[in-house]
């Protein structure tokens, strides 16, 4: 099925390979970096300033880094890094954006809950989270738990801005009404019924979101903030390093080799995420399959509400199931 | 109120909107006898949903607020209870089946999920239940022999000496009841089967959106009806559905109010539906009850100047020729009532006392079965009403 959807969406299949590979190169890197460089972390060569050869695929740098290994041990760590903050910004703000936006009734002890993360939200916004985080990054001093920290400190509030706003127009559907009506307590509705429909667009941001951390972890170590380079290789700071280090000019694949890793991933992670959405939401993933085999007749409408006639190879021969009404 | 369902005494709901705050529901009083099936007809906007959802207390508040009454549900009354409380007497207590077969059922999970959380939900208050009728040796008194309903269930006014029943976990049902995904699903199959859905192994896998919409209802029907609630509310079960469905949802209804006894209050603005299912009818108008009677009694001899309108308007039996009729008048906005009787502007029987004094509340007929109650001034006129 999720093969399916993959092949009915080019761009989406070429964003899950490149995730795909670069997970396992980070994997790989971690376990057994010997079989993709033959050099060791911070390992010093005699070959300084040298350009993109078959031996050094991206260039040497002053002191006989090799770039392109450099950039591949950067790789586990910006991935782990992205992820941290990525998934417990959406796990502690997603919750909190489903607390606020179920109980919200005012005059409750859950409506005043609700108005109070929602300021303190509002107030975490009002800032300029980069900004923000820059400052934070500053106070904490450099290490990877205090990079965490001020990026995730500025990173939470959007998704309980988005998971509220999700809540808020589900909470009032007919289905949630008729669950109620069935005898499902609060606390059944909010984690089934509600969750699984705020997923999906959660997900996708999610996915979408790994690159935008990633983009804002090299801001703040290309400005300096982040962590020491040479000695830990992290994307960001390697610019920052190369292009504070003046080599940009003159030796310009320094600065290729991380920016194109920071360039790909995120590009990956975007265009995997647009599909994503399609795999997980059952109505368009039967339509979206029945395309990618050609099977979707002509008779079929392109909007939702789906009819199940979408795809005929994939229904029953139940005799009332497209037809009863 | 001798074997009453629910009663619901002299009920108010406003709903307040902005700095407006209008009654939707006005003082309706309305009894279902344990059993039987009553009917509540009306035009649109008379308040029978608000009514309707009001009841299990599914309005959302705000903008709904009970101004006033009570629902006496098995005896207790649901507008004192606390909302968190409410869950232990939906679904098995009292269920309902919504107009929109289309958005009833979550679109992310399939039919199977969805009805097997219904019948976990009753299988654990069942379970809950036995622990109450266990007998135990000692100072209580099980005198009552008939099973305690979900309302017992919090209240634990049912059982002498107090015995509430103890909150059972779902999982412990699981272990106790011995009860396996398989028999699950096998409970599943067979509500599914009751709503004589083919196939219903192939069902189980489906998503709502692969259904029809009678399909969807009749899931819906089956979801409600395995948690055996002593009251189904129906609010237009079968209004999205075309005639054809339609009947069949309907036999469907009545053939499974007899199998698993229960009481059932129908929505509709639909006579002939109401005539088909009803024992008793109540019809409401501007959110007012004004005729409540045993459905044929009502039929015949409606005794409120506004059924009889509704009957004439109605294309049935009684107008088989010539352009069907209408009310003159639109039905009044609520935020400002007409003063008087609220149906006096468009009433042809209507006197200078109506257009002060308010619609009595409902009273006895002379000469009609002692449940037939009108709320006209004047209800001996009606039949003289062309």
């Amino acid at each position: 099925m999720f093969w399916r959807v993959l092949r009915a969406n080019p761009l989406t299949l070429a964003g899950f390979v490149v995730v795909a590979a670069i997970c396992i190169a980070a994997l790989i890197m971690v376990v057994a970096p010997h079989l993709l460089t033959a050099y060791g972390a911070d390992q010093l060569t005699t070959d300084y300033n040298q350009a993109p050869s078959w031996q050094h695929p991206s260039g040497t740098d002053g002191i006989g880094l090799d770039i392109y290994s450099e950039t591949l041990y950067a790789l586990p760590l910006d991935l782990a890094i992205a992820f941290a903050i990525a998934g417990t910004a959406m796990i502690a703000g997603g919750g909190l954006g489903l607390v606020a936006g179920f109980w919200d009734r005012p005059g409750t002890i859950g409506g005043a809950v609700s108005i109070f993360v929602m300021r303190v939200t509002d107030i975490f916004l009002a800032f300029p989270s980069l900004i923000l985080a820059l400052a934070i990054a500053v106070s904490l001093g450099r290490g990877v738990w205090q990079l965490i920290v001020a990026i995730l400190l500025t990173w939470w509030p959007y998704y309980v801005r988005l998971v509220r706003g999700e809540t808020l127009a589900v909470k009032h559907l007919p289905y949630v009404t008729a669950a109620r009506a069935a005898g499902v307590t609060d606390g059944r509705i909010v984690l089934r019924h509600i969750l699984r429909n705020v997923l999906e667009p959660v997900v996708v941001y999610f996915t979408l979101d790994i690159g935008t951390v990633l983009v804002t972890l090299s801001t703040i170590g290309f400005v300096g903030l982040g962590l020491a380079y040479p000695g830990q290789a992290e994307w960001g700071s390697m610019m920052s390093y190369y292009q504070g280090s003046g080599l940009i000019t003159a030796y310009p694949w320094t600065v290729l080799g991380p920016g194109l890793a920071i360039f790909v991933t995120v590009l990956a992670f975007s265009l995997l995420g647009d599909g994503l959405r399609d795999v997980l939401d059952p109505r368009s993933r039967r339509v979206l399959a029945g395309t990618g085999t050609g099977a979707i007749t002509a008779a079929a409408p392109p909007e939702p509400p789906v009819p199940a006639a979408g795809a005929p190879g994939e229904l029953p021969a139940g005799p009332e199931a497209p037809v009863a009404a | 109120m001798t074997d009453a369902v629910v009663a619901i005494e002299g009920l108010s709901i406003d709903y307040v909107v902005g700095a407006g705050r209008f009654r939707a529901v006005s003082d309706v009083s309305l009894e279902v006898p344990r059993g039987h099936v009553v009917g509540i007809v009306g035009e649109t906007g008379c308040g029978k949903s608000t009514l309707a959802q009001a009841i299990p207390r599914l309005l959302p508040e705000p903008p709904a607020t009970i101004g006033g009454g009570r629902i006496l549900f098995e005896g207790i009354d649901l507008v004192q209870v606390p909302r968190w409380k409410m869950p232990q007497i939906r679904g098995t207590g009292i269920n309902m089946i919504f107009q929109e077969p289309l958005n009833s059922l979550n679109p992310a999970f399939r039919v199977y999920d969805q009805l097997a959380e219904a019948v976990h939900i009753r299988q654990v208050r069942e379970m809950g239940r036995a622990s109450v009728e266990r007998p135990e040796p000692g100072p209580f008194d099980y005198s009552r022999r008939s099973n305690p309903t979900a309302a017992d269930a919090w209240s634990g006014k049912v059982v002498p000496g107090g015995a509430v029943p103890e909150v059972v976990h779902r999982r412990q049902v699981d272990q106790q009841s011995g009860l396996s995904r398989a028999d699950l699903r096998k409970e599943v199959l067979d509500y599914l089967r009751l709503v004589r859905i083919n196939d219903p192994e192939t069902i189980l896998d489906l998503y709502p959106h692969e259904l029809s919409g009678g399909m969807r209802q009749r899931i819906m029907i089956a979801m409600a009806l395995s948690e055996k609630p002593s009251l189904l509310i129906a609010d237009e079960p079968t209004s999205a559905l075309d005639v054809t469905i339609q009947a069949q949802v309907l036999t469907l209804m009545k053939e499974l109010i007899e199998e698993v006894n229960t009481s059932i209050l129908f929505i509709s603005h639909d006579l002939g539906v109401i005539a088909e299912t009803a024992d008793e009818l109540g019809v409401m108008y501007a959110g007012k009850l004004v005729e409540f009677g045993p459905v044929a009694e009502v039929f015949e001899s409606p005794r409120h100047p506004y059924t009889k309108a509704l009957l004439r308007a109605a294309p049935t039996r009684y107008k088989t020729d010539g352009p069907l009729l209408s009310i003159a008048g639109n039905v009044p906005n609520l935020s400002h009532p007409p003063p008087g009787c609220r149906y006096h502007p468009r009433c042809p029987i209507a006197r200078p006392l109506c257009r002060v004094e308010p619609g009595p509340p409902l009273l006895g007929v002379e000469g009609m079965s002692p449940s037939h109650r009108s709320a006209c001034h004047f209800p001996a006129e009606v039949p003289q009403i062309p």
